[in-house]
């Protein structure tokens, strides 16, 4: 029994993540998972340091037509994607992530009732059943990654208060609906609209006028982001699931999912800029490169903020295998994969290390579902020799960014992009 | 249930025992009861052919709070319009974090907290959701 336990600990220590703290002497941002032999459960919370898992540290949850995921907060809801629903392109309906702000949100909706409301400074005010957009309207579909503005929150050092996400604030799906811009160009927009502003069947318990009482985007009326929009009826060509905005949701491919309003209700012309809290001083990034600063530079005033839809999301790539979860056998074939994404137009390259990214190969890309999309790739990497080893990859877009080991910082927890790593232990066969 | 499936196992445990020579067995046969919880299936709800489309309540799963002074205004005014997974959620934060999120509850989210209850929330949260003073 003795040396039983012995050996249980010796298994901890080696895959767990405090070991590979140790070993490396630093933090590691996407470092080791725990061993599926553990016996323990994470810790509550992490931090002052950065959370070191690719999830967040938070426990498994049931909701209504999802899969256990794991929860953040409960009212408002949020709940993050495991790391394992990341192996494909498409995120499955009940494991995608959920990201509400506010109490009150739908259980039950009557499309007899419901209608899309398009009101406001429109020559055509109008109210558009679910049926008017499904029979009325071409249909559209787009693949396209929605992606919590505070993904990877949980990196930030130092830590910032927000929800505390891993990696997991992410999603791809193939949405199908209706362009924006035939909508748009039905009600016809009158001189002198500025923005757009669009609002869900989402409220809460504030007082009018409060952030705490409505959750308002608005987007330019001159943003080319409305060309790209669709107001989505299915998601992976099922309804989509009430925690991801049944009956319908607005879709605005390469731009962070805050604009993304769930049980999309009404769309408003607006002839003067929309100032409400959601987007005013909320979502808001330093107008800086890569929206970088510093805490000192924040409360010195020194920084200029600007709406986080201005911006593309910034180019990621993810290790989902080998998760660190076991041990690899020296000299055979690993099969290193994953995802990558850029709201700036298509990866046009991944590129995988297995020495802490001191050298890079090219990794195959996966099928092409368009430009918005999650692209898989994978590399097959053999270790020579037992060891620990630092896998790491960096994605490149079209537009030639690509991901650094720099990180960033700002107020609200946004634009993480850093490289990720993955450690993994190899072991000998003799 | 599971508890009597637990039993049959520790009593089949001798069978380790003739493990011991199969080639390359460090250990085998070992079981503990899962100490990370078990999550029930939910079971499909009927539905109606109508136009209502609906699902259930929205479950919370919402974990104490630390104990200490001022722990009941926290429950009583925090609670109005979020769960408290949110203070529970977060890392260790500065002091001065805890103070920036009760005031801007209260400006920007109109949260009607009186200045004195205001000011025990934060010496609360300050207290036992800070850095240094968090608690696994």
């Amino acid at each position: 029994m003795a040396t039983s336990w012995v050996h249980r600990r010796d298994l901890l220590k080696w895959f767990g993540a405090g070991s590979a703290a140790l070993v490396l002497g630093r933090v590691n941002p996407a470092g080791a998972q725990v061993s599926s032999q553990a016996a323990g459960p994470l810790p509550a919370f992490t931090g002052p340091e950065a959370n070191p898992y690719w999830n967040g540290v938070n426990p498994f949850v049931t909701y209504p037509q999802k899969l256990p995921l794991l929860r953040l907060t409960d009212r408002g809801i949020q709940l993050e994607t495991p790391r394992q629903y990341f192996d494909r392109a498409f995120t499955p309906n009940p494991a995608f992530y959920v990201r509400y702000h506010l109490e009150l949100i739908p259980n039950s909706v009557d499309l007899g009732t419901w209608r899309l409301h398009l009101e406001g400074n429109f020559d055509k005010p109008m109210q558009l059943s679910f049926e008017d957009l499904v029979r009325n309207f071409p249909a559209v579909s787009i693949a396209a990654v929605n992606q919590c503005s505070g993904n990877s929150r949980s990196r930030f050092q130092p830590r910032v208060s927000g929800g505390q996400w891993g990696n997991g604030a992410m999603g791809n799906a193939l949405w199908t609906g209706v362009r924006l811009a035939d909508l748009l160009r039905n009600a016809g927009a009158k001189p002198g609209t500025v923005q757009f502003q669009f609002q869900g069947l989402e409220r809460g318990l504030g007082p009018a006028g409060k952030g705490s009482q409505a959750f308002l985007k608005s987007l330019d009326v001159n943003d080319p982001v409305l060309n790209e929009a669709v107001v989505a009826y299915l998601m992976n060509g099922e309804p989509l699931p009430m925690l991801n905005g049944f009956p319908l949701r607005l879709v605005v491919p390469g731009i962070f999912s805050t604009y993304w309003i769930k049980h999309l209700t009404w769309i408003r012309a607006l002839t003067q800029e929309d100032k409400n809290f959601w987007m005013d001083p909320a979502y808001r990034i330093p107008d800086t490169p890569k929206g970088n600063t510093t805490p000192a530079d924040v409360a010195a005033g020194k920084v200029h903020f600007i709406p986080i839809g201005r911006v593309n999301m910034p180019v990621r790539s993810f290790v989902i295998t080998p998760d660190g979860s076991g041990k690899l056998p020296v000299g055979l074939p690993v099969v290193v994969q994953g995802i990558a994404f850029s709201g700036d137009g298509p990866v046009t390259k991944v590129e995988v290390s297995a020495d802490d990214g001191k050298t890079w190969a090219l990794a195959s890309l996966g099928e092409d579902h368009g430009p918005y999309s999650f692209r898989t790739w994978q590399y097959t990497w053999t270790p020579r020799a037992p060891g620990k080893y630092l896998l790491a990859v960096r994605a490149t877009d079209a537009k030639g960014h690509v991901q650094s080991d720099e990180g960033v910082w700002n107020p609200g927890g946004y634009l993480w992009n850093t490289v990720e790593r993955q450690d993994v232990i190899v072991g000998s066969t003799s | 249930m599971s508890k009597y499936y637990w039993w049959l196992l520790v009593a089949v445990f001798p069978v380790v025992a003739l493990a011991q020579g199969l080639p390359g067995v460090v250990r085998e046969g070992e079981y503990i009861q899962g100490t990370l919880g078990s999550i029930e299936q939910a079971a499909p709800a009927p539905a109606p052919g109508d136009s209502v489309y609906s699902v259930g309540a929205w479950p919370t799963y919402t974990p104490p709070l630390a104990d200490g002074a001022g722990k009941d205004l926290v429950v009583g005014f925090c609670q109005v319009c979020h769960s408290t997974t949110y203070i529970t959620m977060q890392p260790p934060l500065p002091a001065g974090a805890w103070d920036a999120t009760v005031k801007k509850m209260i400006n920007d989210f109109g949260a009607a907290i009186p200045e004195e209850s205001a000011r025990q929330i934060t010496t609360y949260l300050q207290a036992h959701y800070a850095v240094g003073n968090r608690k696994q």
